[in-house]
């Protein structure tokens, strides 16, 4: 989105003007950079979260380790109302999520419908810890951590 | 799409995959991405350039030149991108759900306990192609579509739960955000991730769908 922005500054003409806005210019993206960093690999984790057990079987993939709780009576239909959102499981803290839509358009100017169904996981969660580096191949035992995570 | 029938098409599926073990399209986060109001009725994320791929459909396409009994180790297409958004979730006024484990089957969806409050969302997302070739933009809200924002438990917490206090909280009165925690952030890793090749399992559907008219 900030890219957009720059595009837009570097249209608006005048030596002074373009001065001012190369310096605009230079902090978006000095803070920019920074959140190329956002996202945390999971793998890299001390301890690892586990995948809800349970999940929709969704042929010809399987199971998918998430139920999408819903209004009954829809085609093709939700899982129920008071499903579990999470889709991780042994956690315990703060959920948020929503099925949305909205217009978009790409780059050529197509025109789309946008679907999102963005999920929030806040708070503590027992995972998988390596319990012995050095005598194991990677053994696991519960540990117990804090972090968010989002489901896009 | 078909037009006869007026029904959408996906031809397109973002998504940050799913890892080796199951996890479903899940990222960690800085705490600070998701920030609570004080009053705790209002829940907001902002995210940028997070790596996610195109498998274009949910679930997404076998490829045609794979025996059936291959499905399973087929790879699949994926095109890595990146995706930005923004997000604010809103409870409404309506009175909490208290949900209640309704069984002790680990599988089952209805083997967890919480306070959900039923919710409104809204946002603005952009997505690019790590090539360029494609980008898109837009906005979306739920507008009528279910959403939900509460506290819940699952798993151990389910039934080993110290301080059960669910019921105990007003609608409303309990604040979302959780003390803050600096995250571990490491852009080598993150930037050694992004480069390693795409195949991981798999994931289900949304954004964009393409509408023709």
């Amino acid at each position: 989105m900030r890219t957009i922005g720059i595009l837009n500054f570097r249209n608006a003409g005048g030596n002074a003007m373009r001065r001012r806005l190369g310096y605009l210019l230079f902090l978006l993206l000095a803070f920019s950079f920074p959140l190329g960093a956002q996202i945390e690999p999971i793998p890299n984790l001390t301890v690892q979260p586990i995948p809800l057990p349970g999940g929709d079987i969704v042929p010809p993939y399987g199971l998918y380790n998430q139920f999408f709780p819903g209004p009954p009576n829809q085609i093709p239909p939700f899982d129920p109302m008071n499903a579990d959102p999470h889709g991780i499981t042994n956690f315990r803290g703060v959920t948020a999520m929503g099925y949305t839509s909205g217009p978009a358009k790409d780059n050529s100017g197509n025109q789309y419908t946008v679907i999102t169904d963005i999920r929030v996981y806040q708070g503590e969660y027992i995972g998988g810890e390596t319990a012995d580096v050095v005598n194991s191949a990677g053994a696991t035992r519960s540990g117990r951590a804090r972090g968010t995570f989002v489901e896009i | 799409m078909d037009p006869s029938s007026g029904t959408l098409v996906q031809v397109h599926d973002f998504s940050p995959w799913t890892l080796p073990n199951g996890l479903f399209w899940i990222v960690k986060v800085p705490d600070s991405a998701v920030q609570t109001s004080p009053d705790g009725k209002t829940l907001t994320i902002h995210l940028e350039n997070v790596p996610v791929v195109d498998a274009f459909t949910f679930p997404p396409p076998v490829p045609n030149n794979f025996a059936p009994d291959e499905v399973d180790i087929s790879p699949y297409q994926l095109i890595r991108a990146r995706a930005s958004f923004d997000i604010t979730y809103k409870k409404t006024a309506n009175p909490p759900r208290r949900i209640r484990p309704a069984t002790d089957d680990p599988l089952s969806p209805l083997n967890w306990a919480g306070k959900m409050w039923d919710a409104t969302n809204s946002g603005t997302f952009s997505v690019t192609y790590d090539d360029g070739t494609f980008s898109a933009s837009g906005s979306f809200d739920s507008s009528g579509n279910f959403g939900e924002v509460g506290t819940e438990r699952n798993g151990f917490f389910v039934h080993h739960e110290e301080d059960d206090n669910d019921d105990d909280v007003a609608a409303g009165a309990q604040p979302l955000s959780l003390p803050f925690q600096p995250a571990a952030m490491s852009q080598l890793a993150a930037t050694a991730i992004t480069k390693e090749p795409m195949k991981f399992v798999l994931l289900k559907g949304r954004v964009p769908v393409k509408v023709i008219h």
